[in-house]
């Protein structure tokens, strides 16, 4: 008796748990068929036509005056400050709109949206796209706003975005607009090359000259060491590098571009010029720490470093490294100097939104000169750069104020440290790995590059 | 009478229908939780393995084809083997520390509680603050407290630890066995307290000496508590991730394959890749050995408790 109401319970609980099981699994489905109708770009045509439909049901389409309400996705609003000021700044030009923040958290940002977005019930508006791997996610499930016509309807120039757009195009069609990107520059210690007597970096080095230079202010003496250069343990800081002569990308599955730089690197490593791999790795040293222990001459990082420095200096955390300067990343011979990487946030409109057309006049604003401004007073590099930008982000108090140090901020061409691409992740953990063993040199630089390419054709395959 | 005798009966059925759902509504709370939360999950884990999901997209069924994947893949393969050799040390080994450690602190020394404490504490230490500091006494450098020790002492060449897929797991194994020992050492405490002092009184008046007492008395009456210490341990074992990503995975968590653990690629296939259902299957192709390594010692347990 008690045995059986017991297994008439597990029983049951079984069939709950794989109805239950069976339905999260189909809901999707539904929501991706029919949005995925509309994602190639043969489709197009059809989106006008859907738009006047939509207008119907929201006549406050119309830049009138009804009062409207935008629903904005987006991560840690309260350590994140330029999301009130761009609200504040965008509703004092559209008084009738008002902006509601919804934060789904940063950890698994890119998954919560794309559960969000798959179902009906999602009323975004407008949501923030944290990485490429995560835009790449949201396109495949068919929930975003082709913003192309848009685009070309109101004249917005992609040039003006450094050629990032270009590489999150898919398939012809631009789903998001970028509004903040930081780009990779080389800070340097100041006091290090005056003591040693060598001249600054400047913002046009090749990367020869750039060895020389770090080899130049190393000091090998046991107890007082100075590093000429510093690499943190990601892949980026060095495979990375190859790919700023825009001839190769890091998806495509041959990585023979990667090996001066491996080889510029292992060298460095074993002549002193930079910490050891395998030590940095297993002490898990922060590249901040490295940096901030006054040792380092020279480190390659994203710019989103800068606004570190500022504050712990400020702060009076960092003692050691306050003299500081940035220039721009080295480059390949022949290659124009501004060549960098870079990562970027940006914005998109879900297919699903209320109100479109306000949601990409907020969209516009955002990632547009007025924007831009905005986070550049707060410390921020937006996505799109001119002169006035940088003289903004130049202009902030704990800034190096040397001249070079500005001019790093322009760039002349960003590569994104990882483009748009279905394998991203699989591609990552080859790349990775490989890392990890030439670093470590536990295999040579040419085998290494023969398991990434091996390991990472086989997943394009697939 | 015969009315009365079946009118009674549905009487006492009905009471006894009252009374066990009583019971039931008690562990009702406790079941509810176990079936959403892990009975579930281990439903739809199982029905997974058998298809292709990313999450978001509609899921199709494959088959086998996830399981095939996976053996076909050498990440999955080398993190089947690091396992089964983590396992295969570290099992028997901390099963050894934990019975010497227990005995010699089980003795009439001067301040056993302390040392006692001593050798528990790792257990309750936080991992990440131990595997930074096991870390620095590890360190590849030259300069590193350990490999200063082996040059100048044992007069051999530095390792370089975590940091070399040679060294790398005996690494984790040594920090493993030190971490978890103390933990272990109490449990085989409070076995050695449960042996009545009566047997070793008696084996003293027949002329046992030490050896002979730990063997005919000491190993058979902890019997019970070794087979739980076993199972336990071998089910850890099997489960460790926290020790390999702290330890080898570095500043940057890059994992490789010298020392990539099962759990370690069950997550790697799910939350980096997205491939639910082959994280799934990995994560089958796991209870499977545990399962099978416990009704082994299930079966040995039968065996030795008989005897």
């Amino acid at each position: 008796m008690k045995k059986r109401i017991l297994s008439s319970l597990l029983a049951m609980t079984m069939v709950v748990a794989s109805i239950t099981a069976c339905g999260s699994a189909a809901e999707p489905a539904p929501a991706a068929e029919p949005a995925k109708t509309d994602a190639p770009a043969q489709e197009a045509p059809a989106e006008p036509a859907a738009e006047p439909a939509k207008e119907e049901e929201a006549p406050a389409e119309a830049p009138a005056d009804e009062p409207v309400n935008l629903k904005w996705a987006l991560w840690d609003v309260s350590s994140t400050v330029y999301y009130q000021p761009l609200i504040d700044a965008y509703t004092a030009a559209h008084p009738n709109v008002s902006v509601e923040m919804v934060d789904l958290g940063s950890t698994d940002y890119s998954t919560v949206l794309g559960t969000q977005l798959s179902g009906s019930g999602s009323d975004f508006d407008v949501v923030t796209i944290k990485d490429v791997p995560g835009y790449v996610s949201l396109v495949n499930k068919g929930v975003l706003e082709p913003l192309n016509d848009r685009i070309a309807a109101d004249g917005v120039d992609l040039s003006l975005y450094n050629g990032v757009t270009d590489q999150v195009t898919i398939d012809g069609n631009l789903y998001e607009l970028p509004f903040r990107s930081d780009i990779w520059v080389l800070f340097y210690n100041k006091d290090i090359f005056d003591a040693a007597g060598v001249a600054y970096p400047t913002n046009d080095m090749t990367w020869d000259e750039y060895d020389k230079l770090a080899r130049s202010v190393t000091d090998t003496t046991a107890g007082s060491e100075i590093y000429g250069s510093h690499y943190h343990t990601w892949r980026s800081t060095i495979q990375l590098d190859g790919i700023l002569d825009g001839k190769n990308t890091i998806v495509d599955g041959n990585y023979e571009f990667t090996k001066p730089y491996y080889e510029m690197v292992l060298a460095q490593q074993k002549d002193g010029v930079c910490m050891d791999y395998a030590t940095l790795k297993t002490q898990g040293l922060h590249y901040s720490a490295a940096f901030a222990q006054g040792n380092v001459a020279t480190m390659n990082m994203g710019s989103w470093f800068i606004a570190t420095l500022i504050q712990k200096i400020k702060d009076g955390e960092y003692t050691d490294c306050t003299n500081w300067g940035i220039v721009k990343y080295p480059h390949a011979d022949g290659v124009e100097a501004g060549s960098t990487l870079s990562t970027i946030t940006a914005l998109a409109v879900p297919t699903s939104a209320p109100n479109k057309d306000v949601a990409w006049d907020f969209v516009k604003f955002v990632s547009g000169a007025e924007g831009a401004e905005v986070m550049a007073s707060t410390g921020n590099i937006p996505a799109m750069t001119n002169d006035k930008i940088v003289d903004l982000i130049a202009g902030m108090d704990g800034f190096p104020t040397d001249d070079a140090s500005k001019e790093a901020l322009v760039t002349s061409h960003t590569y994104l440290e990882m483009p748009a691409n279905d394998k991203s992740s699989e591609i990552e953990t080859v790349l990775n790995e490989q890392h990890d063993l030439i670093m470590n040199e536990e295999v040579s630089v040419d085998d290494g590059i023969a398991a990434m390419n091996e390991g990472v054709q086989a997943i394009l395959a697939q | 009478m015969a009315a009365e005798i079946s009118a009674m009966e549905k009487n006492m059925k009905r009471r006894a229908r009252k009374r066990n759902l009583v019971a039931y509504s008690f562990i009702a709370p406790n079941f509810i939780g176990f079936a959403v939360f892990t009975l579930g999950p281990i439903v739809l884990a199982l029905l997974l393995s058998f298809a292709e999901w990313d999450g978001s997209n509609a899921m199709k069924f494959v088959g086998l084809q996830n399981f095939i994947n996976i053996f076909g893949d050498d990440r999955f393969l080398a993190s089947l083997k690091n396992t089964v050799v983590y396992s295969l040390f570290t099992v028997p080994v901390t099963l050894a520390m934990a019975l010497g450690l227990a005995i010699l602190l089980n003795q009439k020394i001067k301040g056993k509680e302390f040392f006692r404490t001593v050798a528990f504490f790792p257990y309750v230490a936080s991992l990440v603050a131990v595997a930074a500091v096991w870390n620095m006494l590890f360190t590849p450098a030259k300069g590193g407290i350990v490999n200063q020790l082996l040059m100048n002492v044992f007069h051999a060449s530095p390792l370089k630890w975590a940091a070399s897929s040679s060294t790398v797991m005996l690494t984790i194994i040594m920090f493993s066995v030190w971490k978890n020992m103390g933990y272990y050492m109490v449990i085989y405490l409070a076995g050695l307290q449960g042996i009545s002092e009566e047997l070793y009184e008696a084996a003293g008046l027949d002329g046992a000496n030490a050896w002979q007492k730990f063997i005919n008395i000491t190993l058979p009456q902890l019997k019970p508590t070794t087979f739980f210490v076993t199972i336990m341990l071998t089910i850890n074992c099997f489960k460790v991730y926290d020790i390999v990503y702290m330890l080898a995975g570095g500043s940057n968590g890059v994992v490789n394959k010298s020392a990539m653990v099962l759990v370690y690629y069950i997550y790697e296939e799910a939350f980096r890749n997205w491939k639910l259902g082959q994280a799934s299957a990995s994560a089958l192709v796991l209870f499977a050995i545990v399962l099978v390594v416990t009704l082994i010692q299930f079966r040995g347990e039968k065996n030795y408790a008989n005897d």
